[in-house]
């Protein structure tokens, strides 16, 4: 008897076990799946801003208000930290249930391309809004000459500096550096400096830390000398002078003391916010992390166009945050479509880009909003965008971007010599790209 | 009169067959879980290495394609691979072997009725509840370079000589930061499975030593370590496997830098995977990582299983 109940309970766990392993969506109907013409809809928005502090409230106001002028419409949030906010889109996608759109890094671009998810905006969006953005933005989000992303707002890398410590530096707080050259004059006044609690004072960064986007923060500092690393057919371009040239920079940068070595963007944030770094490139919504750190940062920051170095003339990468639109049916299109029309617009996005996310818009309607005329933080650099450029995009733009770092800390804190790490780069970067 | 003769009914099977058959029903399960969740994929893995395999194929459901070991040529050509092994086996030496020594150190500390062993070993568990992404995260804070905690001891203690320590930032030292982090998360387990294993150790055997004369070293060497033995075993193989597949900690303090110096298999194979979302190669670095996962733990055993105890 005790053998026919303990068997009898092994079967009841195996069945047990396989009722849990059924997939949920398999005997539940859809919940969009039923209805007339006003049936209702809901858009899955991956979102990895929803996680960080100072962009949920925006995030929020803007599901609320738009559920509210399409009340058939409803949002629901897909989150994962910035970092794996990628990889989460393409598993679930995997797994068959796939987003309908997601707020994006523009270098995101490629890889949800290559992964067949994001289609190009024509296909949802139309050709009368879409004819409002300035085709050389379009240019930096596109593939083949189809556009994979839609920006929301651009911005190059900007040269932040901290007025006060200039002054303290005996330097003039109006006059930031416009080439390589007179920012090693003023850093090496401003290296001198420490803080009132005898902490060094950095005075220049550029981060090189593995993560992608520092490759992509590189990247616009080859621009910026007027190399590149990749030609118009994505191949490798950097047997350079110019490329050679920046890579020397940031040797040099190094060997002075100048940058924190091996530093994320957010080290250089917090470095900055606290006054413990003078100048350090950033994407223009890095201040919100600046100033998330310490909220009296707007009263020394200060804001200039991108270094000019060797026979450059200080262009900079086209960075942006996107909408990757995905197809998952008309009726999900349609909605968002809608979405899209709704959230780039002045009305909606101008308190944003004055209090939140300093940056320029992406719409040539746009141009004139008030949160750009008067931005203190964005005055100084505000001719950049000019010089800025598209990169062109691989599939593999993420680990090229990793390689990027890997050479920077090779000739930094690895002591290589710069044509070795440069042929290594080559031999990583030749296996990703072919 | 009911006959009290009550025919016995003979059994099916014999009590020895049916004991086994028993068991088998009931191990059954596990194996098939077994073959279902660890077999397959394992077999999946190995014939995907051998394709050109993307993020794409899965999405669209499409199979991959053969790919004349273009998978592992492209791994060993571009030496990626080697770096990655030497780093994963520098990294598993140092950790399992200090996370030994460590631990027996703890462990014979508090078999030794020292007072408040009880409180020492409920707050030595601590690092070991922590999750491994908030260890990394608490350990990449000490080790900051301009404002760690680490960096403030190192300029105190020296007396402000050393004013730039940065151990994750020197390629040549990076791993050794890591290393740190690994023991503190690990060592309390393995100091808990030691203990458990020195008292198990019999009082008569070391009474007898003790009788006999022998030395507290010869002693531990002679009785303690042997009688150890399987719990040492256990514990070794276990630490040996978690530190041969550390992703985590690795991953969140460096992503495998400064220039590739703690790129680690499991770091390499994620990179493959999940960020050139390159499955294909993701699945040759995991299959010639697995292999040499399999060597190095039949080896440990075999060199184990050679020493009994008299």
């Amino acid at each position: 008897m005790k053998k026919f109940l303990s068997l009898l309970l092994v079967v009841v766990m195996s069945l047990s076990i396989v009722a849990c392993n059924k997939t949920p969506g398999t005997t539940s109907p859809s919940p969009t799946g039923q209805g007339d013409n006003k049936e209702s809809v809901t858009i899955k928005f991956a979102n990895y801003a929803i996680l960080e502090t100072g962009y949920e409230e925006f995030w929020n106001s803007v599901k609320e208000g738009f559920e509210k002028k399409y009340d058939h419409i409803t949002i629901e949030w897909v989150t994962a930290p910035y970092g794996e906010i990628v990889n989460q889109v393409i598993n679930m996608a995997g797994g068959g249930d796939k987003v309908d759109i997601m707020f994006a890094e523009i270098g995101w671009t490629p890889t949800l391309e290559d992964a067949g998810l994001a289609v190009p905006v024509d296909t949802i969006l139309t050709e009368e809004f879409l004819s409002d953005f300035y085709p050389s933005i379009l240019d930096a989000a596109s593939i083949d000459g189809k556009v994979y992303a839609l920006p929301m707002y651009v911005s190059p890398y900007v040269l932040y500096y901290n007025k006060d410590l200039f002054e303290k530096a005996g330097l003039d707080p109006n006059s930031p550096p416009k080439t390589y050259d007179e920012m090693l004059e003023m850093a090496e006044k401003l290296s001198k400096l420490t803080t009132e609690d005898g902490n060094k004072v950095y005075a220049f960064g550029q981060t090189t830390a593995s993560v992608p986007i520092s490759g992509s923060s590189l990247t616009s500092m080859v621009y910026n000398f007027g190399g590149r690393v990749l030609n118009e057919e994505g191949k490798l371009d950097v047997d350079t002078k110019e490329f050679k040239d920046a890579m020397e920079m940031l040797k040099l940068l190094d060997e002075k003391g100048y940058n924190p070595q091996n530093a994320k963007l957010k080290d250089l944030r917090n470095l900055f916010a606290l006054g413990q770094l003078a100048m350090y490139y950033d994407q223009s919504w890095g201040f919100n992390g600046v100033s998330s750190i310490n909220p009296d940062a707007k009263n020394f920051t200060a804001s200039a166009a991108p270094l000019a170095g060797g026979n450059g003339t200080g262009e900079s990468v086209i960075e942006a945050h996107t909408l990757v639109l995905m197809d998952n049916g008309e009726k999900q299109k349609e909605a968002v479509r809608l979405l899209v029309e709704y959230l780039v617009t002045p009305e909606v996005l101008n308190d944003y880009l004055a209090d939140i996310t300093p940056a320029y818009p992406a719409r040539q309607s746009m141009k004139d909003i008030e949160a750009v005329v008067n931005s203190s933080v964005l005055k100084g650099a505000a001719n950049s965008l000019d010089k800025a450029r598209p990169t062109p995009f691989i599939p593999a733009m993420n680990d090229l971007n990793l390689e990027l770092t890997t050479l920077a800390q090779a000739i930094t804190v690895g002591g290589k010599d710069i044509d070795t790490a440069i042929e290594e780069f080559k031999t990583a970067a030749n296996a990703l790209i072919d | 009169m009911v006959s009290t003769a009550r025919k016995i009914k003979k059994p099916l099977l014999k009590r020895s067959t049916g004991d086994k058959l028993f068991s088998g029903i009931l191990v059954l399960p596990a194996v098939v879980i077994t073959f279902i969740f660890i077999i397959v994929p394992i077999i999946d893995s190995v014939i995907k290495s051998f394709l050109d395999f993307r993020v794409k194929n899965i999405i669209s459901n499409q199979p991959g394609t053969w790919n004349n070991f273009e998978n592992y040529i492209k791994l060993f050509q571009n030496q990626k691979l080697t770096g990655a092994v030497i780093n994963t086996f520098s990294f598993v030496i140092f950790v399992v072997a200090l996370q030994f020594i460590f631990g027996m150190i703890l462990a014979l500390i508090l078999n030794s009725n020292i007072k408040g062993a009880r409180f020492l070993r409920s707050i030595m568990m601590t690092p070991w509840v922590v999750p491994t992404i908030i260890s990394a995260l608490i350990w990449m804070w000490i080790f900051q370079p301009q404002y760690g905690l680490m960096k403030y001891l190192v300029q105190v203690f020296t007396g402000g000589t050393v004013a730039d320590f940065a151990i994750l930032n020197n390629p040549s030292t990076a791993l050794l930061g890591i290393g740190i982090a690994a023991l503190w998360k690990q060592v309390p387990l393995t100091t808990l499975l030691l203990l458990a294993g020195l008292q198990n150790v019999p009082d008569d055997m070391l009474e007898a030593a003790r009788i006999d004369g022998a030395g507290k070293v010869r002693t531990f060497f002679s009785i303690v370590l042997p009688y150890m033995k399987s719990v040492i075993n256990v514990s070794m193989t276990m630490a040996i496997i978690s530190n041969f597949k550390q992703f985590p900690l690795i991953w969140t303090m460096t992503g495998g830098g400064p220039d590739n110096s703690t790129t680690t298999l499991a770091i390499l194979s994620y990179r493959e995977a999940f960020v050139s979302n390159n499955m294909g190669s993701g699945a040759a670095v995991t299959t010639v990582w697995m292999l040499l996962m399999l060597v190095v733990v039949f080896v440990y055993n075999k060199l184990m299983g050679e020493t009994e105890v008299d």
